[in-house]
């Protein structure tokens, strides 16, 4: 119980840091960062699948991909951010977890503990056989996503 | 085969990029508009031949083996299903002359029929993790569509849209975690009967909340409505169309009614919070719409507050309410969708959304001005046109249930309503031609025919009211009502 609300305790702060660094890169560390402590929480928590997952996907090629766009960006075309953002997002953030502390508190003593059971067949049978609707879902996500790179970056030859 | 409702757009969408090097015009434009097409016809008849015996469950099978793709159609959803392929295929008409100025024309209609399959996914799925993700592909294509000008204000507008949708989205996704922690199940009626068994109202009403806030934004009810002023004027205007016309209904309002009246269940209480959020809405956009001097901000402002009618009938939940919601869902997808036309129309001949600019177009821009006319007065709710009736089935399903305050705030929020439509139509289409536009011409043959069919739409569930309700209207208030 101590170490998973250990783990809780750094991956909130792990995200807050995320937002919170002014360097872009900085940023995108606290944010692998975030998602190795969540991979554990999952792994913890009996989901290996929703880990291997968190940690190849989001850790590891997301982070690349930040990492390498960071490095391609231009030195010096930083954008300056409204100090405003800096006293709403810990104001919301304080006032959220409060919210949170009271509602949830209440609420979890509530939720029926379902039965313990490890994931139910493989990977490959959940996947492929019981959430076959979220496959055609993914696909599509996929192609709305590869149509609107290509949308979002084409030449702007014919509009005025 | 109702899967095609899905496969049959993604299909289309993903050759269509390579069908564009080869045809850069001719093809997208007949490819996209023929699925449409087909499609609004298998509604209108196969479909609902299908749908005759009961609400169905289809299984899809690949290669003769049953996949675990069960997709659902009942009244509720065959009615969505019509509306968003009638306003989708007027949208793609309209699109063949608009959108030759932007250019990748293969790509947009890519983006289009995505964004439809997604709508079309959303209203078939019968489980609430099928829903995000269809709420959330048709979420994605829209940024895109909206951005589709790449000019500045488009950009601004999509990230603002971008932004406020994520909140939308992870606010659905912790409801929807909430109800799978407490039933273990994802299925509507699964998790519905397994709330049945438990007494647990505090957390319901905590996803309740989530639900509201999430769909609530993606309907842009007021206080959550900040996106939807920016996104839908800057998009092009086949999009605006679409976005105000279906999707806000589709991503917004339908998911709340299938959720609330399928799953949770609807209470006296959250039939309050609805009914409260919806008049909010009905005023104060209407107000807002009041003192907008751009024509499609203040269609935009009009949106919100029309889907505010709708969620009011559907929010009193008795089955006249849910009936005038719902009819009132059709007219206002139809007649919205002919005025973003119209204004992208006067926007293209004269190349501003400034109504004190405009004036006297009527003379050089006949159809534009009458159907434009049509569509205002229906919104309106001037008799006899379509939208008349449908606040008239709200109102007197208010008053049947003793609602005596919001039926009389919204026959006043209604005289609003025709005041901003009257500045609208007067200050673009009557009055003295201004001399800078002696030159305008009238909208090149598609636009106008897309809006022409809009039109003659609104005039005929007007005139045929009766026959569109019974046949449509009330099947799809019938198979909500089930849920009760």
């Amino acid at each position: 119980m101590t170490f998973q609300i250990i783990l809780l305790v750094a991956l909130l702060l792990a995200s807050a840091a995320a937002i919170l660094a002014k360097d872009l890169l900085k940023s995108a560390i606290a944010l692998a960062v975030a998602s190795l402590l969540l991979e554990i929480i999952f792994f913890q928590m009996g989901a290996p699948y929703a880990g291997v997952f968190e940690i190849s996907v989001v850790a590891g090629l997301i982070t690349v991909l930040f990492m390498l766009t960071i490095a391609l960006t231009k030195q010096g075309d930083d954008i300056r951010e409204s100090k405003t953002v800096k006293i709403i997002f810990p104001l919301f953030f304080i006032v959220f977890a409060l919210i949170d502390f009271l509602v949830m508190r209440g609420i979890l003593a509530r939720i029926p503990a379902l039965e313990a059971a490890a994931e139910t067949g493989t990977f490959g049978d959940v996947l492929w056989k019981e959430r076959s609707f979220d496959l055609v879902g993914q696909v599509a996500v996929i192609l709305a996503g590869v149509f609107a790179v290509l949308a979002l970056f084409r030449k702007r030859d014919h509009h005025d | 085969m109702i899967f095609l409702y899905i496969g049959l757009p993604l299909a289309v969408a993903a050759v269509l990029p390579l069908v564009g090097k080869a045809s850069k015009r001719v093809l997208p434009d007949f490819l996209s508009n023929a699925v449409l097409l087909g499609l609004l016809v298998y509604a209108t008849t196969g479909a609902r031949a299908l749908l005759a015996q009961g609400p169905i469950v289809q299984q899809v099978r690949w290669l003769g083996e049953a996949v675990n793709i069960r997709i659902a159609l009942d009244g509720f959803s065959l009615f969505m299903l019509m509306t968003i392929q009638l306003v989708s295929l007027c949208v793609g008409l309209y699109s063949i002359n608009y959108m030759e100025h932007y250019g990748a024309k293969a790509n947009y209609y890519a983006l289009l029929l995505v964004m439809v399959a997604g709508m079309n996914g959303l209203v078939l799925s019968q489980d609430l993790f099928s829903v995000y993700i269809f709420l959330e592909v048709a979420a994605v294509a829209s940024y895109a569509l909206v951005a589709y000008g790449l000019g500045a204000e488009e950009l601004e507008a999509s990230f603002k849209y971008l932004m406020l949708s994520v909140v939308a989205s992870a606010a659905v996704l912790v409801a929807i975690a909430i109800l799978y922690g407490m039933t273990g199940a994802l299925g509507f009626d699964a998790v519905a009967d397994g709330l049945r068994l438990l007494d647990a109202n505090a957390v319901v009403g905590v996803a309740a909340a989530l639900f509201l806030m999430g769909f609530g934004l993606k309907a842009a009810l007021i206080p959550f409505h900040a996106w939807l002023p920016d996104a839908h004027p800057s998009a092009p205007a086949p999009i605006s169309a679409i976005l105000s016309g279906l999707l806000i209904k589709v991503s917004g309002v339908y998911a709340i009614a299938r959720i609330f009246f399928h799953v949770l269940g609807m209470t006296p209480a959250l039939s309050q919070v609805l009914m409260w959020l919806a008049t909010v809405s009905i005023v104060v956009a209407a107000f807002l719409a009041l003192g907008q001097t751009d024509m499609k901000r203040m269609l935009a402002y009009s949106s919100i507050s029309q889907v505010g009618y709708v969620v009011l009938g559907i929010g009193l939940g008795t089955p006249l309410g849910v009936a005038g919601g719902l009819f009132h869902l059709l007219n206002h997808a139809i007649a919205k969708s002919l005025l973003f036309f119209t204004s992208g129309s006067v926007q293209q001949a004269t190349g501003t959304r400034n109504l004190d600019e405009m004036g006297g177009l009527a003379k050089k821009m006949p159809w534009t001005a009458g159907t434009n006319l049509v569509g205002s007065l229906s919104i309106a709710g001037v008799p006899p046109l379509g939208g008349f009736w449908s606040k008239l089935i709200i109102i007197m399903a208010l008053i049947q249930s003793g609602e005596w305050t919001l039926a009389v705030i919204a026959v006043l929020a209604s005289v609003l309503t025709l005041w901003y439509y009257l500045i609208l139509q007067r200050k673009a289409f009557f009055g003295k031609l201004a001399e800078r536009w002696t030159m305008v011409k009238e909208a090149p043959f598609w636009m106008t025919a897309a809006s022409v069919i809009l039109a003659l739409l609104v005039v005929g569930v007007g005139l045929w009211f009766a026959v569109v309700f019974s046949s449509w209207v009330q099947p799809a208030a019938d198979a909500l009502a089930k849920g009760f």
